[in-house]
């Protein structure tokens, strides 16, 4: 699953410890979330899109392997 | 949302982990010194004194929460105990056949308590802190 995590934190100024504060993980989760090396469960993706303020789906997307 | 409190597993704080490494010292310095009052001493004994001594620094390891205990790290948990198991299981089969490759007999004496609750432990911290490395390779 890509997200746009990374963009969304730009276009606030927010570093990922500010995020990771704000939805109250580790810098490193956020990082991986980033990354794509983790996905993150539907409360932490909603407290993520919410502290943005944006919808769920216009951060995370699913990709093609996610369905194999 | 609300967490089943019969399935909750409570870990210890972070400061139990400086008692955890003294575990694993202590059984050798232990087998030496017995070594020196008994020279007697069956070397069976030694080593299951030193896998039972290092099951409960690991054991102490995996149930010890880290600094940030998110829902990252807890699925790395999760998985770390999956694993562990898993390679145990294979480990175990593998000992067998070397075992019976050897000697012609699938004996199970071999495997004690000490040694599987040891080798668990071993490979569920293993699994736990590959998947920390693996996630804080090649950070941003």
């Amino acid at each position: 699953m890509k997200n746009t995590i990374k963009v969304e934190r730009a276009k606030k100024d927010m570093t990922q410890q500010d995020l990771a504060e704000k939805v109250q993980v580790s810098r490193q989760t956020i990082n991986s979330i980033e990354a794509g090396k983790y996905v993150p469960s539907t409360v932490l993706a909603l407290k993520i899109a919410r502290t943005f303020g944006v919808a769920l789906e216009d951060i995370f997307e699913l990709e093609a392997v996610d369905w194999a | 949302m609300e967490k089943n409190s019969i399935l909750n597993v409570p870990l210890l704080s972070p400061g139990w982990k400086k008692l955890a490494f003294v575990f694993f010292p202590l059984p050798v310095l232990l087998v030496i010194g017995m070594a020196f009052v008994n020279p007697q001493s069956d070397p069976n004994d030694a080593a299951q004194m030193i896998y039972g001594f290092w099951a409960i620094g690991f054991g102490i390891l995996n149930l010890t929460r880290e600094k940030v205990e998110d829902e990252m790290i807890r699925s790395f948990r999760q998985q770390a105990f999956q694993t562990g198991f898993f390679w145990l299981i294979w480990g175990l089969a593998a000992l067998m056949l070397i075992n019976y490759l050897r000697y012609q007999s699938i004996a199970s004496e071999m495997f004690t308590a000490y040694l599987v609750l040891f080798l668990l432990n071993l490979y569920i911290y293993g699994a736990f802190q590959y998947q920390k490395y693996m996630a804080s390779k090649d950070e941003n």
